[in-house]
């Protein structure tokens, strides 16, 4: 019973800080989404985000940017991991610490070399326009593809870590048999890595998609006012336009998108634990 | 080192390798090519070499009163994820308290919620129930985020460390908190250790709770150099953004000493 109290008291300021400024944070926003001008409970907020085509439209990109960002994370991602998994550990160290820098590195920073280097006379348009692609003053600033490569450069470290954990603990006697009995190597990556891998590769990818769908820095920075996504139509509505419930109600759509991309995660990373 | 791979594949895997490497450090290089440029204009390659972009930056009273928020909200943050960050995993790896599961749950909860969510519902909260947004919540915002980091990296330490070290010190009659200061705390420190700095970097380099939260006298570095960004970037932001790299590697170094950086892998 005493251990029980020490426990308590071990975890109690954690409990406490959780509970008042993380749960009561959201159960206030999801207070705030059903609350009409008059007071009373009103479904109007979602009834203007889901019938307005505009905001359908922000939707849409939001979905196909994020899905498209998760695609290409998970198939560099994998044969990275797999890179990473096979070399000798100092080399797989150097490998780690070389993507773990960008991961910790402020989203800030990485979207500003983005811009200097997709910008007007930046590295890429500036080649482009020596091959003669381009003209002089192409930019790739404020185009999706900008969204994408800048993305996926935020999140291919973090899926590829997240493969790697996987791919560490396939064991490696299962793919020397699979080439003793005559298997090339590319036929027992198909058929021995990749489906032992696959569970690592969904729950990276799924958790990469939530990310991308409710990222903020980098889809508004290098697509710019004209490509709004979900997460930049929440932040004008709660600190330009001022409408907090409305920009609630579109938090707690996105938060019902991102818990049904993370429902098959958690089962997925309960099975690799239990 | 996997065996009879052709040697097409094997030298297409390393040019994969690099590019991808070239791709995710890029960005980053570039930044500190342009810090050290000459030239007034965002200009890279560099044009000559010059360090007044650095000196630039402590002339500006934003940048500095920006760097000063930082820090001091980093050190705050720091030292409340620890505290109690140090408490919950102890609680956690013990496994006594009914319910473990759920609280463990909740405790890494904010690690998988998209943090403008949890951005959005704390300055709605503060709003309506404290009033205007000053630093304090902001401490809190970024202590909330920063805690999973302590708990996951104190956990992984605990979960290798000797359990039967607290009986033997109950056995022999410690007390409560001698068991507590002289065992399971010297237990925890290096997980504890990489995890204050993971707080320190988190709170140093978070932007999206501090856009949320910011307000003409709340400034930190992150949202300094994004509002630059929007309106009229110079070669000062790439110099800020460059200290900001540097501590970074810094961080990343000492984390690697305490903790070994490879346990990362998979979390």
């Amino acid at each position: 019973m005493r251990d029980r109290i020490e426990d308590i008291a071990l975890a109690g300021p954690g409990i406490l800080l959780l509970a008042l400024a993380f749960v009561l944070p959201l159960v206030e926003m999801l207070r705030l989404s059903i609350v009409g001008a008059d007071g009373g409970v009103t479904a109007e907020h979602f009834v203007r985000f889901l019938s307005d085509p505009y905001y359908l439209g922000v939707v849409w990109r939001t979905i196909y940017l994020s899905l498209l960002i998760t695609i290409i994370c998970a198939a560099v991602g994998f044969p990275l991991a797999y890179v990473m998994a096979r070399v000798s550990p100092q080399l797989r160290l150097w490998l780690i610490v070389l993507i773990i820098l960008p991961l910790m590195t402020s989203v800030v920073v990485r979207t500003f070399g983005w811009m200097v280097v997709l910008g007007r006379g930046g590295l890429i348009p500036f080649s482009l326009w020596k091959l003669g692609f381009v003209g002089r003053n192409f930019t790739l600033m404020h185009t999706e593809a900008a969204i994408v490569i800048g993305m996926v450069q935020v999140l291919l470290p973090f899926t590829a870590l997240s493969i790697l954990g996987v791919v560490m603990k396939i064991d490696r006697r299962l793919e020397e048999a699979a080439r003793t009995m005559g298997a090339s190597f590319l036929a027992t990556l198909r058929s021995v890595v990749l489906p032992l891998a696959m569970p690592g590769i969904l729950a990276g990818s799924l958790l990469a998609f939530t990310l991308s769908v409710s990222s903020f820095v980098t889809p508004s920075l290098l697509g710019g006012v004209r490509l709004p996504v979900v997460a930049s139509s929440i932040y004008d509505a709660a600190t330009k336009t001022l409408e907090w419930n409305f920009a609630a109600a579109q938090s707690v759509i996105l938060l019902i998108g991102v818990l049904l991309a993370l429902t098959p995660y958690i089962r997925l990373s309960g099975r690799r634990h239990g | 080192m996997v065996r009879g791979v052709p040697r097409w594949l094997k030298a297409l895997t390393w040019v994969f390798v690099a590019l991808t490497l070239v791709f995710v450090l890029g960005p980053l290089i570039v930044v500190a090519g342009v810090s050290v440029s000459e030239s007034q204009f965002i200009a890279f390659p560099p044009a000559g070499f010059s360090l007044r972009w650095f000196g630039a930056i402590f002339e500006s009273n934003a940048y500095v009163g920006a760097l000063v928020t930082s820090l001091q909200l980093a050190v705050l943050v720091t030292l409340t994820a620890t505290v109690i960050g140090a408490g919950a995993a102890i609680t956690l790896h013990r496994r006594r308290l009914p319910g473990t599961g759920i609280l463990a749950g909740l405790f890494l909860s904010p690690l998988i919620l998209p943090s403008i969510i949890f951005a959005i519902g704390l300055l709605m909260l503060w709003s309506a129930s404290v009033g205007p947004v000053s630093l304090p919540v902001l401490w809190i915002g970024h202590t909330v985020i920063a805690l999973p980091y302590v708990i996951r990296t104190t956990l992984a330490v605990l979960a290798d460390s000797d359990p039967f070290l607290e009986e033997a010190a109950r056995t022999m009659g410690a007390s409560r908190w001698q068991r507590i200061r002289h065992v399971v705390l010297p237990q925890c420190a290096p997980g504890l250790a990489a995890g204050a700095f993971f707080a320190f970097n988190i709170s140093f380099d978070e932007a999206v709770v501090a856009l949320f939260l910011r307000t003409p006298d709340l400034v930190t570095l992150p949202i300094q150099i994004y509002n630059q960004l929007e309106f009229s970037p110079d070669p000062t932001v790439a110099a800020v953004s460059t200290l900001m790299m540097g501590l970074t590697i810094l961080l990343i170094a000492v984390i690697d000493r305490f903790l070994g950086i490879q346990r990362f892998v998979g979390t």
